[in-house]
């Protein structure tokens, strides 16, 4: 079904003030969360940025904004905004200016992404560096703070020097996971008629016209067949002259069943992002005090015997036992296919497995500290102010007795979508038998991941 | 125009947010002085030192920057206050007599917790006041002389067995043995060895001796004063001196010594543990007035920190009362 | 495997799933003792960081804090402690409630106060078990029962 058959829903995406008001909201935010950073207490719990950024806005973005609205979080990250503004040379956009008026020259060199580029290996990179040093920079303001900063200088650099948001589709860490999950998502944007759009020479809304900008994503919106790469700003809705631009509602996980565009980039995040829910889950949720410590002490030994482990089993670990498994299933099943394509083919099963590890991981401590959300709006410096009343409630677990079933429901919800994706990948081209005997050892490998991580969170 | 009102929102919620941020802190500055508390570790007070003129009212924003510190000032009614991380306890302290007050932390945060020491120096017309010797010193004693008792007791000396003995004493030997100025001045195996070579007190045994000790010792303090001293001795001592009071506290085995060579105290050998106070040798040839100069002093280069600008008297000669009765069995 | 077929043994995995998922299971009564537990806490973790108790059981746990002031809190009973080095508090209560309940601390201690977590575990974890087979019942449902999809499309 086509949201913008909705006649608000279609006038409030296509007009620019209401995306614009919250991109300078989420600004203001992300501001502030980099002022009280550097400026106000360096007590975690009682820090805006802290309490901001790694729980009410993690929590936003795992429970609702991902699984909900796949790149939803994208069309309103207000990372990109001031890189943009200057890039476009203004703020509101085109509808912004006098009519009649010619796009305002791009106040950047605008230059094409370098072509070896052109994948998510940096967006891996990225996130692994950030995760290396997780620990440290989820318990320091001081820390967060120098992060934020960090990506607002690199997409600030990124959209003076290069065309279109070359931060979030090529840099940007958070971008690489919720590109992989948006393939899951119940929305998609999409054309309606590629006939209408065959005989569209001018191709505005990968080009642009008076009324838009061509797709910042770098996307062909006629060619687009998954969601990994649409950042769902809506200006193909501005621009496409036709009205050929549709949101539509579909079943969940409808990308993972699309054969093209199966790539080892993708595949290798979908181990990063399994591997990182599982030590974080045995990190920060565990009772190991060393474990603990090993990770937040950057520099010493313990954290570097910490980093190699690490890094060991998300690179090199749970890659290589996955491959094992295609490999007993390729030989179980006599399939014909290099096993190279079987492993990025079928790690695609590992999309849900991944989004519903993190959903789980993440309801462990988000419910459990959420109370210090309200602080934190009170008091976002811990200067002893009171905005609304409630800096001084002590910290409140919330939910924390519901917390467990909810994990247990979306760890075996998310075992079996993984185990069927699986099935399914494997039937695109072999008959009902031999599928069953490709796909079983994944589901193995799905199934020990499933009872790890369940015994992690739960036991 | 909506560029125009696109910018003017943008600035109007940015600039001006952070505007109304900046002076909102500035105006908290004001004749306020923000205090961190910080473990020592990691700088300790911050400010250390504050001056203020008598009569001034001194008003202070107290802050913790890691864990649960607390704040109070030395030989003093002031509560202490607790100051929690990240939270801003507003304080205002005015000083009527000139002179040099410690501010000290009350809630132990980490193995260097007592060195957490700032100083308030309040100026004004100070009135003289004469500076009275500690007894250590009066009678000349070497409080850090190893020492150890040549006798002691073979049971717990009893206070109520020593009531009963010390009730059949002559009564002249009675005052002299239990006067405020013997008690203090002597050890307790000194007094038991002044018993032991009185004529008159022959008949008594060892043990019936030790038991008067032990009365000397209740008598010459109250069980207000033990009372206060135990919640002091909770608070202040027993992290390093243990619970049970035998030195094996939390931080026993942490005070590096600040001086000597710096190779020793790398290599930790220089580690002084804290002083057992259940062990009968050294306690019972320690008299109250060492054990009073110990605490007002401090142990010079050890762990044992000073609490002359702390404590005042009264509570300094409760806490002596009260580490004897590591050694002897109150009455009940 | 016709239709029918798959109707009864996507019925009956359903009933045996529910069964796991819901199913009471009698537990193992044991006679209620008295358990003493002394945990020294250090930024970030309690030792012993697992407590095992029996339900009904009498459980008085001594906290004695090594380095900075801190804190415990058992989650489901809604009980909190907090002791300052040299002073160790102690907690006594009755373990009534069966299942995992998580220990957290209380009072702010440093960096990673909010994972210095530990584990109270009163009789046997029946969510985890029931949350395994769960997992091995939804195995069973994709291996066995699951029409594959070639099969469908024929």
């Amino acid at each position: 079904m086509n949201l913008l058959h909705i006649p608000l829903i279609k006038a409030l995406l296509k007009n620019r003030w209401p995306q614009f008001t919250i991109i300078v909201i989420a600004l203001a935010g992300f501001i502030l969360a980099i002022l009280s950073g550097f400026f106000g207490t360096p007590v975690g719990s009682r820090n805006f940025g802290i309490i901001f950024v790694w729980i009410a806005w993690w929590a936003i973005l795992m429970l609702v904004a991902v699984p909900f609205f796949g790149r939803g979080w994208c069309g309103i990250c207000p990372i990109p905004a001031p890189g943009e503004w200057i890039q476009r040379g203004a703020m509101l956009g085109p509808r912004g200016q006098a009519k009649g008026a010619t796009l305002s020259k791009s106040k950047g060199l605008g230059r094409r992404w370098p072509k070896r580029f052109r994948n998510i290996w940096l967006q891996n990179g990225s996130f692994l560096l950030v995760a290396l040093f997780s620990t440290v920079i989820l318990t320091q303001p001081r820390v967060t703070a120098i992060v934020l900063v960090a990506f607002l200088f690199v997409a600030v650099g990124a959209s003076l020097i290069f065309e279109r948001r070359a931060f979030c589709r090529y840099l940007c860490p958070v971008g690489g996971f919720i590109g992989l999950y948006s393939q899951l998502a119940p929305v998609e944007v999409r054309v309606v008629d590629t006939a209408v759009c065959k005989s569209h020479t001018e191709k505005t809304c990968y080009t642009g016209n008076d009324d838009g900008y061509g797709c910042p994503w770098d996307v062909f919106p006629p060619g687009m067949v998954k969601n990994t790469y649409c950042g769902t700003c809506m200006e193909c809705l501005r621009t496409c002259p036709h009205d050929n631009i549709a949101i539509n509602i579909r079943a969940i996980g409808t990308d993972l069943s699309v054969e093209r565009n199966r790539k080892l980039d993708e595949a290798y995040k979908a181990f990063i992002m399994l591997g990182a829910a599982a030590v974080y889950s045995a990190v920060l949720l565990g009772p190991w005090g060393t474990l603990k410590l090993a990770a937040y002490s950057v520099g010493t030994l313990p954290w570097m015997a910490y980093a190699t482990s690490f890094l060991t089993l998300i690179l090199l670990a749970l890659p290589g036992i996955f491959w094992l498994m295609v490999w007993f299933g390729k030989r179980l099943s006599d399939a014909s296919q290099p096993t190279k394509k079987l492993f990025i083919s079928q790690a695609y099963a590992l999309i849900p497995l991944g989004l519903t590890a993190w959903i789980a991981f993440s309801l462990s401590f988000v419910f459990a500290n959420f109370s210090y959300v309200l602080v934190a709006l009170s008091d976002p410096f811990g200067w002893g102010w009171d905005l609304i009343g409630t800096a001084g409630i002590g910290w409140t677990p919330w939910l924390t007795n519901l917390t467990p079933f909810l994990q247990v429901g979306v760890l075996v919800g998310g075992f079996i979508w993984a185990a069927i994706t699986s099935s399914k990948i494997a039937s695109e081209k072999l008959d009902a038998a031999r599928a069953a005997r490709l796909s079983t050892p994944v589901i193995g490998f799905c199934l020990v991941f499933t009872l790890t991580l369940m015994g992690l969170l739960i036991a | 125009m909506n560029e125009k009102l696109a910018r003017i929102f943008v600035i109007v919620l940015l600039l001006g947010g952070s505007i109304a941020i900046g002076i909102s802190w500035w105006s908290d500055q004001v004749d306020v002085i923000t205090l961190h508390a910080r473990m020592p570790e990691e700088g300790g007070w911050t400010p250390a030192d504050l001056t203020i003129e008598a009569g001034q009212p001194l008003h202070l924003h107290l802050t913790s920057d890691d864990v649960i510190h607390s704040f109070a000032i030395g030989q003093s009614d002031q509560p202490a206050v607790d100051i929690k991380p990240g939270e801003m306890t507003k304080l205002t302290l005015t000083f009527d007599q000139p002179g040099t007050y410690t501010f000290y932390c009350t809630r132990w945060c980490g193995a260097n917790h007592w060195r957490m020491r700032g100083t308030i120096i309040v100026t004004g017309e100070e009135v003289e006041q004469a500076d009275e010797s500690p007894l250590y010193l009066e009678l000349g004693l070497d409080i850090d002389a190893v020492h150890e008792a040549q006798v002691v007791p073979d049971e717990k000396p009893s206070v109520q067995r020593g009531k009963e003995t010390f009730a059949q004493f002559p009564i002249l030997n009675a005052q002299t043995y239990q006067s405020l100025d013997y008690y203090r001045s002597h050890s307790p195996e000194q007094v038991w060895q002044e018993m032991r070579g009185d004529e008159m007190l022959t008949s008594h045994t060892d043990q019936q001796l030790w038991d008067a000790v032990a009365f000397i010792w209740q008598s010459n303090t109250t069980p207000e004063a033990l009372l206060e001293a135990e919640e002091l001795y909770a608070e202040n001592c027993a992290a390093c001196h243990g619970v049970s009071g035998a030195g094996d506290g939390v931080f026993s085995g942490e005070q590096v010594p600040v001086t000597g060579e710096s190779h020793d105290s790398q290599t930790g050998h220089e580690i002084v543990h804290a002083t057992d106070f259940t062990d009968p040798y050294h306690i019972l040839s320690t008299s109250p007035a060492a054990s009073q100069g110990k605490l007002i002093r401090g142990g010079m280069g050890t762990g044992m920190p000073m609490w002359g600008v702390i404590s005042t008297e009264e509570q300094t000669w409760s806490l002596v009362s009260y580490l004897y009765s590591f050694q002897f069995e109150e009455a009940q | 495997m016709n239709k029918k077929r798959r109707v009864v043994q996507w019925s009956v995995l359903g009933i045996a799933a529910l069964m796991v998922a819901f199913a009471p299971i009698p537990s193992v009564s044991t006679t209620p003792t008295e358990r003493f537990f002394h945990v020294d806490a250090e930024s970030f973790a309690y030792s012993p960081a697992i407590l095992t108790v029996n339900p009904g059981d009498q459980v008085t746990i001594e906290l004695a804090s090594t380095d900075v002031v801190h804190g415990l809190y058992v989650g489901g009973y809604d009980l909190s402690i907090t002791a300052d080095p040299g002073q160790p508090t102690t907690l006594t209560f009755i373990a009534d409630k069966s299942g995992t309940f998580r220990l957290r601390c209380s009072v702010s201690c440093g960096a990673l106060h909010p994972f210095m977590l530990g584990k109270l575990q009163v009789g046997t974890n029946l969510l985890f078990l029931r949350g395994i087979g769960l997992t091995f019942a939804a195995l069973l449902g994709v291996l066995f029962i699951r029409k594959p999809l070639a099969e469908s499309e024929n």
